[in-house]
């Protein structure tokens, strides 16, 4: 089995397959990964199924990234051209045609994101997405296709998810610096950052300065994602304070979060660090 | 214990709104203003997690989100100071009397050296700790009764 990476590691030419336990986190290494390949000058193709067109284009958005002319995004079923089931040989054919037409347009290759989780439907696709995965590889060979493969870790069975990870060439993953069942601390690509969800106090906020110490060596602005966090004690709003307040000069630290936790972090002194930024989403919990 | 209640109120007299009693010989109707306990439990370090989830789950049953957040932070606090400084552990008891939201954490640690002013000034954003008491005070009426047998702190929280 391929090793995992992070998003940023993936070269020109590799066939990846990405695991996610949320939504966010997915979006967040797509997210990347357009990124990456818009700076690179590639075409880039997003085939999503769990959420709608708008939904994507949507969220992209959110991250600063428009789609235009060099990034599209289309149903999952663009891929079998009108055919009424996934079929393995024309969806390998459908990207061998985009890749030439990326060509064409004077792009300097194609990348691909395509949500997988047509195949855990009931109508039985596993087979064929066996079939895909491995007749595109031959498509890889010459790196001009780049290929993020996208699988929810909570609708595939354990075998589907072993075989998708051997047949790709990596694996990519969000880079975790904590987990234990009330905590996850990740990181944060786009905008770059330290994403928190679960619950964090003053016992955890050792791990908490570790990922923002990270931050601050690796990002000009520090975006602290917590609009997963349900609880953040003063102790670990401390950090978060004081982490802010000894930033360089003309460096800022962005935290969205949601209205309790911005309550925690006011109470705990937010106003009194000019370097911190609060957007606070409403409604949320 | 040397008691140095700081809300005003003599402090060996027992407070108006104290919990009720667990059990009782006879069968007394209870009346609809009688304190109501709901929940007393003791908790350690490693149980700040289920104890706040306990404490959620109560004060949303007779709470507003806001105020059940408000509660949750407080008792939080004031037990992440019984586990640090108060001996490393402590009992929570939460109870509803007169209107209000009763959160009492007791230990049996070395006690607070200056009570009274404790928690009253906010740290600058450069200091680690200190900001427990400070937002329990900001958020909620808060008493403290401390000596060198233990502390126990209680938060008042309207529920109107």
């Amino acid at each position: 089995m391929a090793a995992t990476m992070p998003v940023d590691r993936l070269r020109p030419g590799d066939h990846a397959c990405l695991t996610f336990s949320d939504p966010h986190e997915r979006l967040d290494i797509l997210a990347a990964f357009v990124a990456a390949g818009r700076e690179r000058g590639d075409k880039v193709m997003c085939f999503t199924d769990a959420i709608s067109v708008d939904e994507l284009r949507a969220d992209l958005l959110e991250r600063g990234l428009d789609s235009g002319p060099d990034v599209h995004v289309a149903r999952v079923d663009r891929l079998w051209g009108g055919a009424a089931a996934p079929e393995a040989a024309t969806m390998v054919e459908v990207l061998a045609q985009e890749v030439r037409k990326a060509l064409g347009e004077g792009r300097s290759g194609l990348r691909i994101t395509a949500d997988m989780c047509w195949a855990a439907r009931p109508q039985a696709n596993a087979e064929q997405l066996l079939v895909f995965e491995s007749e595109i590889g031959r498509l890889f060979a010459d790196g001009q296709l780049t290929a993020v493969c996208e699988y929810d870790r909570e609708s595939f069975d354990p075998v589907t998810l072993g075989y998708a990870a051997r047949v790709h060439r990596r694996t990519v993953a969000a880079t975790v610096y904590y987990e234990d069942p009330v905590l996850r601390i990740c990181r944060q690509h786009v905008p770059p950052g330290v994403r928190v969800a679960g619950e964090l106090d003053q016992a955890r906020a050792g791990v908490l300065t570790d990922a923002l110490a990270e931050a601050v060596r690796l990002d000009p602005d520090i975006h602290l994602n917590l609009n997963q966090l349900r609880y953040l004690d003063t102790g670990a709003a401390a950090v978060i304070l004081r982490t802010a307040a000894t930033l360089p000069a003309q460096r800022r630290m962005v935290v969205v979060c949601a209205e309790p936790i911005e309550r925690t972090l006011t109470t705990a002194g937010a106003a009194d660090v000019p370097a911190l930024r609060m957007l606070v989403r409403h409604g949320e919990r | 214990m040397v008691s140095a209640d700081l809300a005003g109120s003599a402090p060996s007299r027992p407070t108006r709104n104290r919990p009720p009693r667990a059990a009782s010989r006879e069968v007394r109707r209870p009346r609809p203003d009688a304190p109501r306990l709901l929940l007393d439990r003791t908790f350690e370090r490693t149980g700040l997690h289920a104890l706040r989830s306990a404490v959620a789950a109560h004060a949303e049953a007779v709470a507003d989100q806001q105020t059940a957040d408000v509660v949750v932070l407080i008792a939080h606090e004031l037990s992440s100071n019984c586990v640090r400084h108060g001996g490393g552990a402590g009992r929570l008891r939460l109870w509803v009397a007169g209107g209000n939201l009763h959160c009492e954490i007791s230990d049996h640690g070395p006690g607070i050296t200056n009570p009274g002013d404790a928690g009253r000034q906010l740290p600058t954003p450069a200091h680690a700790g200190g900001r427990g008491l400070w937002i329990a005070r900001h958020m909620s009426d808060l008493h403290i009764s401390t000596g060198d047998s233990g502390t126990t702190v209680t938060a008042v929280v309207s529920l109107t």
